[in-house]
């Protein structure tokens, strides 16, 4: 859809939103609407139109304390979309407040409400606030000013979050999210906005999405018919214990440790569609280790060296022995603790 | 026939069906290695079963205003283990690696009753499990998932077969007589429950011991 072909937004409401967490009582939040013309307008359209590729982390609502099917935060969103005027929308900026704490700041909210076939559609995002130098200049001069509460859709810490569906009463449990700071040190800054403000989780659970990329990495390189792939999966395998609690995705992964192109295809072949691979998920070593755990190398004189494969280059010292032939020596010193016989298909 | 049995007749063909064998096996792999898993059963509701459903009233209103939709059992699944102990250690495993919108654990209302036991989960579709060319608006979000023990399991399969024939509604006495076939198997959970505590500390008090001379043989 082009830029002004057609006008999907229907409502956009604003709030200045303080923090307010902790506080009993929630003062009167300063709102409007926003008019659906305009310089302001074209900005949201913009981010409206673009907010399916720009939330990339898909997450889902959580159920009630008692394990129900309801959500506090999706039922603000649903009853807003039902009647969307500035009263329901602001009983959704009292609940940012609420939930923002002083070190996230004063942030302007926005709602963006709109249509698309028969699809009811919700855009909402926090700019947060920032301070700024206005200069201007004219032929013979420049006058600079200090603006203060100057809210920007900044690269590091904007927030925002789609919800698309048709059935205001079965649907809107799925939606996708953006969070400039997920992966930043100051990450229990950010957690507000996907699992105190929208009260969710990430759609993909950190040991099923983990699960998903040890099995990619494996099957890669057990299927790969280039033996420097191998290498760089397996060196890639080992250096992923450095991740920690990283939110990462598959494509990520990939970026992360600068593997090459066959080596990400050879990974992307294991997935039964491109888009698993831009799926984000917290990622969670125990699990990982459960998947990749061993590493194993076949020499061509029937050699096999198995260790764990966060370990396997301290456990074996890895020598060349003819750079030409890739002859290589491998040697290790350690008291022998088990034998075992395995059947040759294994 | 209606439009809503030519729409869940068609997704029942083209994406139900399909995916009752890749939620199974994604299901036995979460499972794989876990000690007293009778079974792992996934199924597609069938149309039959479907349209009763969407045609239940209340108070004379269809309950059910957007059934494709609001239905969430189209495909269930079910996970039978032994003892009343493992239910908590299948359903961590469940929430590890899948996300639930509504968890339950269902017991009759009042302490006086005995009847349906089990937990329930909805939890979305892996996406990794669904066809990426299928028309979205065809695709489920979420499946069930039961968590039950072997009797529990037998209870419902059999109450199932038994107390929803609308031809023939279930009398007084043959709805106690099922109540009282429901405080037996919740009585044999108890009794399992109890030998697999006491089998088990056995089992752990005979291995210290072993442990123990074994110590002592190495030390003499």
């Amino acid at each position: 859809m082009r830029l002004g072909d057609v006008l999907p937004v229907e409502h956009i409401h604003t709030f200045l939103v303080h923090p307010g967490k902790g506080l009993a009582a929630a003062p009167q939040i300063g709102g409007t609407t926003v008019a659906l013309q305009g310089k302001l307008f074209r900005l949201l359209e913009n981010i409206y139109l673009n907010s399916d590729d720009e939330c990339d982390i898909e997450i889902s609502f959580n159920h009630d304390a008692d394990g129900r099917q309801q959500n506090d935060c999706r039922d603000l969103i649903t009853a807003y979309l039902q009647n969307p005027g500035l009263p329901r929308a602001r009983t959704i900026a009292e609940r940012l407040f609420k939930t923002t704490d002083k070190r996230s700041g004063l942030g302007l909210f926005f709602l963006i409400a709109g249509r698309e076939g028969r699809n009811h559609k919700l855009v909402i995002s926090r700019f947060p606030t920032d301070s700024a130098i206005l200069a201007e200049e004219d032929e013979r001069n420049l006058t600079v000013e200090f603006l203060e509460r100057v809210f920007m859709k900044s690269a590091t810490s904007y927030k925002a979050a789609v919800y698309q569906d048709s059935s205001l009463q079965a649907g809107f449990w799925l939606g996708k999210a953006v969070d400039k700071q997920i992966n930043s040190r100051m990450i229990e800054v950010s957690n507000y906005w996907i699992f105190d403000f929208l009260a969710s989780d990430f759609r993909l659970t950190a040991a099923h999405g983990t699960r998903r990329l040890g099995a990619a990495l494996r099957n890669a390189a057990r299927t790969s018919q280039d033996i420097g792939v191998k290498s760089e999966l397996t060196a890639a395998v080992t250096l992923a214990r450095g991740l920690g609690r990283r939110r990462i995705s598959i494509n990520e992964f990939i970026d992360h440790f600068g593997l090459s192109e066959a080596a990400a295809q050879d990974i992307r072949k294991q997935l039964t569609s491109p888009e698993i691979a831009t799926e984000q998920f917290q990622f969670d070593l125990e699990e990982f280790k459960g998947q990749v755990g061993f590493r194993s190398v076949e020499l061509s004189n029937g050699g096999i060296l198995t260790a764990d494969s966060g370990d396997f280059n301290e456990v074996f010292h890895r020598e060349i022995i003819d750079d030409r032939t890739q002859e290589v020596k491998f040697s290790t010193t350690g008291r022998i603790v088990n034998e075992k016989l395995r059947k040759a298909n294994e | 026939m209606s439009d809503l049995e030519k729409d869940y007749r068609r997704r029942f063909d083209s994406v139900l069906r399909p995916l009752v064998p890749k939620i199974q096996r994604q299901l036995q792999e979460f499972f794989f290695n876990e000690p007293r898993i009778d079974r792992v059963t996934v199924r597609a509701k069938t149309i039959d079963r479907f349209l009763k459903k969407a045609n239940t009233l209340i108070d004379g209103r269809l309950k059910y205003t957007e059934p494709l939709r609001q239905i969430q059992d189209q495909i269930g699944a079910r996970v039978v283990t032994y003892y009343l102990s493992d239910l908590e250690r299948v359903t961590k495993i469940a929430l590890r690696y899948l996300r639930p919108i509504e968890s339950k654990n269902i017991v009759p209302d009042s302490e006086w009753e005995f009847g349906y036991f089990g937990r329930h989960f909805i939890f979305i579709i892996p996406s990794d499990l669904l066809d990426p060319s299928a028309d979205k608006e065809m695709i489920p979000e979420f499946f069930e998932l039961q968590v039950k023990t072997l009797f529990q399991h037998a209870w419902s399969e059999a109450d199932h077969d038994l107390g929803y024939k609308p031809e023939a509604p279930l009398s007084s006495d043959a709805k106690r007589r099922l109540a009282f076939t429901s405080a037996q198997a919740w009585g044999a959970d108890l009794i399992f429950q109890g030998l697999f505590e006491e089998q088990s500390k056995k089992v752990a008090a005979s291995k210290r011991d072993g442990d123990s001379v074994s110590r002592g043989a190495e030390t003499n």
